[in-house]
């Protein structure tokens, strides 16, 4: 079956700067320093960084390929704004972005994202993004301070609805030298409503503020949520139930399957991280070869060809 | 008790020292599969390897081992990456 992976990025620290892995790895440390391990923090730095070295996307092409997945969106998050330790600006990235569209004709899709606080000159660089890099959506990242309904960010949103692209809005926690407290699903209601013929993606709906993300998909005829993320509970919940369940709510119209790459690349491969949803009593065993093809494609298909949603239209 | 059948018993009782909860029934064999079948994320493969550190006395890093975690799919696959390691010591001591 076709496999659409909807959230990944570029596996390289040109487009994630230094802070933002040093706070993942603290709270990798604290787990480790818990079971009476010293701390290792450059050790757990260095073994990340080695898994950041894809810069032209070569490795991750490999690993969708072993995987049976045909194409990846790859997304870019603005960190230059809110983390002064970023190697590229925001227009640098884009560029890198576009060269490993070109490299790969077919592989992939990217939603440029744009820190709202850039100003004019953001908004014009995302126009440019749509209009002459070929890029096909928005990603914001709240985290890094500002509100998904803030007014900065609906002359972004307005480009989304004329080009009829869609936003996927970074939901829940991350890295810890950003902020947490405005990373709620609720928070981009406003925008939602403001906006219905943009179609907007909450991204890790299966891990984060779960019970608000399958309320606000099954409410807002414009919003979706991607399942990327699940791959932190297969230590406990190696058969994916957390992705079960939210398949199990009658939402499957909106629910986009992704993985996050590169940020589990320590536990596994592409192709480890499907098994816990294809094998028998896996978490896509129970639906219906259609509702599988929505899932792992057909969604996401959809919201790349218009983003002028059944309802809304 | 062969050398290789002490250095199994070896790893799977260190294996088995970082399995928790319901995984702690399962009878960790060689075939055992690390993350569907004792839960193992990626703390858990971190510190089994930095215990694997610990129990032999090595340091990859400064020994200039990088190993792959992600490819550690079977208690083998883990016999097999330790066995490796040992031997790059052994010849990294020997010189």
């Amino acid at each position: 079956m076709k496999i659409i992976d909807c959230h990944c990025h570029v596996a390289s620290e040109e487009h994630i700067p230094m802070s933002f892995v040093e706070g993942s790895v603290a709270n990798m440390a604290a787990a480790l320093s818990a079971q009476g391990l010293p701390s290792r923090t450059k050790k757990l730095t260095a073994m990340f960084m080695n898994k950041m070295q894809d810069p032209l996307g070569d490795a991750l092409v490999q690993e969708m390929d072993d995987a049976g997945i045909s194409k990846s969106i790859l997304l870019i998050a603005d960190f230059s704004y809110a983390l002064k330790d970023c190697k590229l600006t925001i227009a640098e990235s884009f560029t890198r972005h576009r060269e490993v569209l070109r490299r790969h004709p077919g592989k992939f899709e990217v939603f440029g994202g744009v820190d709202p606080r850039w100003g004019k000159d953001g908004l014009t660089l995302f126009e440019r993004s749509l209009t002459e890099f070929g890029f096909r959506g928005f990603k914001i990242y709240p985290p890094c301070g500002f509100n998904p309904s803030d007014a900065a960010l609906f002359p972004y949103y307005e480009l989304c609805a004329y080009h009829q692209v869609p936003v996927l809005a970074h939901i829940g926690p991350t890295s810890p030298v950003l902020d947490f407290s405005i990373s709620s699903p609720f928070l981009l209601d406003d925008a939602a409503r403001r906006f219905p013929s943009v179609n907007f993606i909450l991204a890790h709906g299966a891990v984060s503020f779960v019970e608000e993300c399958v309320m606000m998909c099954r409410f807002r005829p414009n919003v979706y949520l991607d399942i990327s993320g699940y791959q932190a509970t297969l230590g406990y919940d190696p058969s994916a139930m957390a992705v079960k369940q939210i398949l199990s709510q009658g939402i499957n119209h909106k629910v986009l399957f992704g993985t996050d790459f590169p940020v589990f690349r320590l536990q596994g491969e592409q192709k480890d991280f499907l098994q816990p949803l294809l094998r028998e009593n896996g978490a896509l065993e129970d639906l219906s070869d259609r509702e599988k093809s929505m899932v792992l494609h057909e969604n996401v298909e959809r919201l790349l060809e218009t983003a002028v949603s059944v309802a809304a239209a | 008790m062969s050398l290789d059948s002490h250095f199994d018993r070896q790893i799977i009782d260190l294996v088995a020292s970082g399995v928790s909860g319901k995984f702690k029934k399962v009878k960790i064999t060689g075939a055992t599969n690390l993350q569907k079948e004792l839960g193992m994320d990626s703390i858990g493969m971190l510190a089994l390897v930095f215990r694997f550190e610990e129990l032999f006395g090595i340091d990859m890093a400064q020994m200039g081992v990088d190993v792959n975690i992600a490819k550690l799919k079977t208690v083998d696959d883990l016999i097999q990456a330790g066995r490796d390691i040992l031997s790059k010591a052994q010849a990294v001591g020997a010189h």
